[in-house]
């Protein structure tokens, strides 16, 4: 499909980009500092874990050892002198057993004794190895409960092993707690360190954001946009070089439009005196003898010739200095299609579509009036006239086919053809001047192209031959409930 | 001369190039009318008074004493009909000259039979309105005389120019209907579907000064969005 305009202004496509950057360097800064939150947090949460874990051990350890010799001393005491070994679980009994503490007594050639099912073989054999010969031992051990703590001592006055396990679901619980809680804090940290790089590189990038704002201003033609002047010295240069631009751009501007200004009065003053001198000709034509008469009737053809290129000029000029604004008005298409038609030399060209409900265009009316023309000129002039005018909706845009059954554009032509003064078609530059459409086509790519919509010429008419001039435009809206208001008649 | 279709009809206008003066005068003698010339604003409202005619084309751009000024000058004594010309029609020269008072306007160049429609359209609405066939209006404060040509917010009387009346007879022939600036554009000044809606758009905020209690939060000529002007009634 050729198209003879960008779908979109191209300065809209460089703000996106301008501020694509401005977004990608915020991110990266947040990002940086989000990183920088979590690595140190998650340093900070990490030692802590390990020196909290290993306190924790420590000071369960020693509370557990501590009570294992106290219950041994307890044991060895009231063993010695009253060794019934009945009595031995009453004994049991009354130890202190902190966190469910479970005990084994073990007097050598007797029945091991304990309380809540401890058997020998859950005693670790290499911790029974140091114990045995008369040491003090303790060992960790996972079982399917989870992990254990025993340690163990020999009585030697009442010739006994003694072991107390201690299982770990307490300090596991802690660790476990301690483990949430820093992560959890580690993530806020990296949350708000995100943040705080969010911020911070929302305040140093703030004169970037706002110049990329002017800048888009500017774009749009609002040339007294201008930087708040800067204390900070390198921002002080940016801002100062930014409304320096500005000034010579709007200076230029000025300049341009001022020219074009002049040049347009300088032109249609004499232009407007032989537009009424010519009709005064006119008038008398039928007094005037034959050479006279045809004199007049050339003048008055090539000056019409002359006015529409003169005012096409200037629009060209105007659009090159960025000075025409549209004046957006509000109308259905196809009344106002129909009515643009009507108007022109070739009224009977049909009009169709098969949307149905009104369709509701928001555009500068009178210039899109002369785009309509303009099409419908150049199917008059190159292909005896259009054959079909079609209106249909595609996506949110509205489609104009100007379709004629002439000798239709050459592919190679079907860009240039939007040129100024365009040369397709061989030496057809001439002609077109000749025809006076040479700039109707690039006027009309201009306009279209200044209400945010474009333009292209194909082949894909309904009959297969002829050109098919297609114009896609915005701002449309349908209007399937009819009027809301009664109109008058 | 083989037409007269504006004898006895006196235009004055007023324009600082010579040559464009004088092919202006011969093109509109030809079309009937009778024509007064001034080349500066202060001559033009000397013509004025020592003739009053039925029309004034004034062209913008003068030395001196500009289109604009003239053109205020003139509605503070008279509500002849006043067509500015400009140099092009996209310019802010065109909403500035309608609020300065002009009813109509046209671009250099123009063709002097263009000139001469609007002209007999200009005259046509100012008989219309004097003449009238409609009964009268009342919507609030508000009434509206069309045989009399009066306007009366309350006890006072509304001071209106020709095509201000016009178009607020308009409106009141159809009270609550809603009238498209197309409409407006076709009945009030003679136009086709490709008039300028601005024309409208600013003929409405000068009657809105002119009629509204509050102009800003108007009561009687609402806007009907997107779509035109109604008389609420």
């Amino acid at each position: 499909m050729a198209t003879s305009s960008n779908p979109e202004p191209h300065w809209l496509g460089s703000r996106r980009r301008l501020l694509g950057r401005i977004i990608g360097l915020r991110a990266r800064v947040s990002l940086s500092y989000a990183l920088g939150a979590l690595l140190l947090s998650t340093g900070v949460a990490v030692s802590t874990f390990v020196l909290a874990q290993r306190q924790l051990l420590a000071e369960t350890e020693e509370v557990a050892i501590d009570q294992m010799f106290r219950n041994a001393r307890d044991l060895r005491r009231d063993l010695l002198f009253e060794a019934a070994a009945a009595e031995i679980p009453v004994f049991l009994e009354g130890l202190v057993r902190t966190n469910n503490a479970q005990v084994l007594l073990l007097p050598r050639g007797g029945e091991p004794r304990s309380l809540s099912g401890l058997e020998i073989e859950d005693i670790p054999v290499d911790l029974r190895a140091q114990v045995i010969p008369g040491q003090a031992a303790k060992k960790h051990f996972q079982t399917n409960e989870g992990g254990q703590f025993a340690s163990g001592v020999f009585i030697s006055q009442i010739d006994a092993e003694y072991y107390e396990i201690l299982p770990m679901t307490e300090f596991e619980g802690t660790l476990a707690t301690l483990r949430r809680i820093l992560i959890g804090a580690s993530a806020t940290a990296t949350i708000l360190g995100a943040g705080l790089g969010y911020y911070l590189a929302r305040r140093i990038l703030q004169p970037v954001t706002n110049a990329a704002e002017a800048a888009e201003a500017i774009a749009s033609g609002d040339f007294d946009t201008q930087l708040d002047e800067q204390s900070d010295p390198d921002l002080a240069k940016l801002t100062r070089s930014f409304n320096d631009m500005v000034e010579a751009l709007r200076s230029r501007i000025e300049r341009d439009e001022r020219f074009a200004s002049d040049v347009s009065h300088e032109l249609r003053s004499p232009l407007m005196t032989l537009a009424a001198s010519v009709e005064v000709l006119e008038h008398r034509r039928d007094e005037m003898p034959e050479a006279a008469r045809r004199a007049t009737d050339l003048l008055s053809k090539d000056l019409r010739r002359f006015q529409r290129l003169v005012e096409d000029l200037l629009e060209i000029s105007r659009l090159d200095a960025g000075a025409v604004q549209l004046e957006n008005d509000t109308f259905e298409v196809m009344e106002f299609l129909r009515r643009v038609v009507a108007q022109s030399r070739t009224p009977g060209v049909p009009v169709e579509t098969e949307e149905f409900g009104a369709l509701i265009l928001t555009a500068d009316k009178r210039r899109l009036h002369q785009v309509i023309s303009n099409l419908l000129d150049n199917a008059r002039k190159y292909a005896g006239g259009a054959t079909l005018i079609l209106v249909a909706l595609h996506n949110d845009r509205v489609r104009v086919s100007v379709i004629d059954e002439g000798p239709g554009v050459d592919p190679a032509d079907r860009l240039s053809i939007f040129d100024r003064f365009s040369r397709a078609g061989g030496d057809a530059g001439r002609r077109d001047i000749a025809k006076g459409v040479g700039l109707g086509l690039s006027l009309v790519a201009e306009h279209v192209r200044l209400h945010g919509g474009r333009i292209w010429v194909d082949g894909q008419t309904p009959t297969g031959r002829g050109a098919r001039f297609v114009l896609e435009l915005p701002g449309i809206e349908v209007d399937a409930t009819g009027e809301m208001e009664e109109l008058a008649t | 001369m083989r037409q007269h279709r504006g004898v006895g009809t006196h235009i004055l206008t007023v324009e600082d190039d010579e040559r464009i003066r004088q092919a202006v005068k011969l093109a509109l003698e030809e079309e009937g009318w009778d024509v007064t010339e001034a080349g500066t604003g202060e001559s033009a409202m000397d013509a004025f008074t020592d003739n009053p005619p039925d029309v004034v084309l004034i062209d913008i751009n003068l030395p001196g004493m500009d289109g604009f000024e003239v053109c205020r000058q003139l509605r503070r004594e008279s509500d002849v009909p006043i067509i500015m010309v400009t140099a092009r029609a996209d310019t802010h020269d065109v909403v500035a000259g309608l609020e300065a008072g002009a009813d109509d306007y046209m671009t250099k160049p123009f063709a002097p039979k263009e000139l001469s429609a609007r002209i007999r359209a200009m005259l046509r609405r100012s008989r219309n309105a004097e003449q009238g066939n409609m009964q009268r209006v009342k919507v609030g404060e508000l009434e509206i005389s069309p045989e009399e040509g009066m306007v009366m917010q309350g006890e006072t009387e509304v001071h209106l120019t020709k095509t201000e009346f016009k178009l607020l007879c308009e409106l009141a022939s159809q009270p609550g209907k809603v009238f498209s600036r197309e409409v407006l554009l076709e009945r009030v000044w003679g136009y086709d579907y490709f008039g300028d809606g601005r024309l409208v758009d600013v003929h409405i905020r000068r009657l809105r000064t002119k009629v509204e209690p509050d102009a800003a939060s108007p009561r009687y000529v609402v806007t009907a969005r997107g779509l035109g002007y109604k008389l609420q009634p």
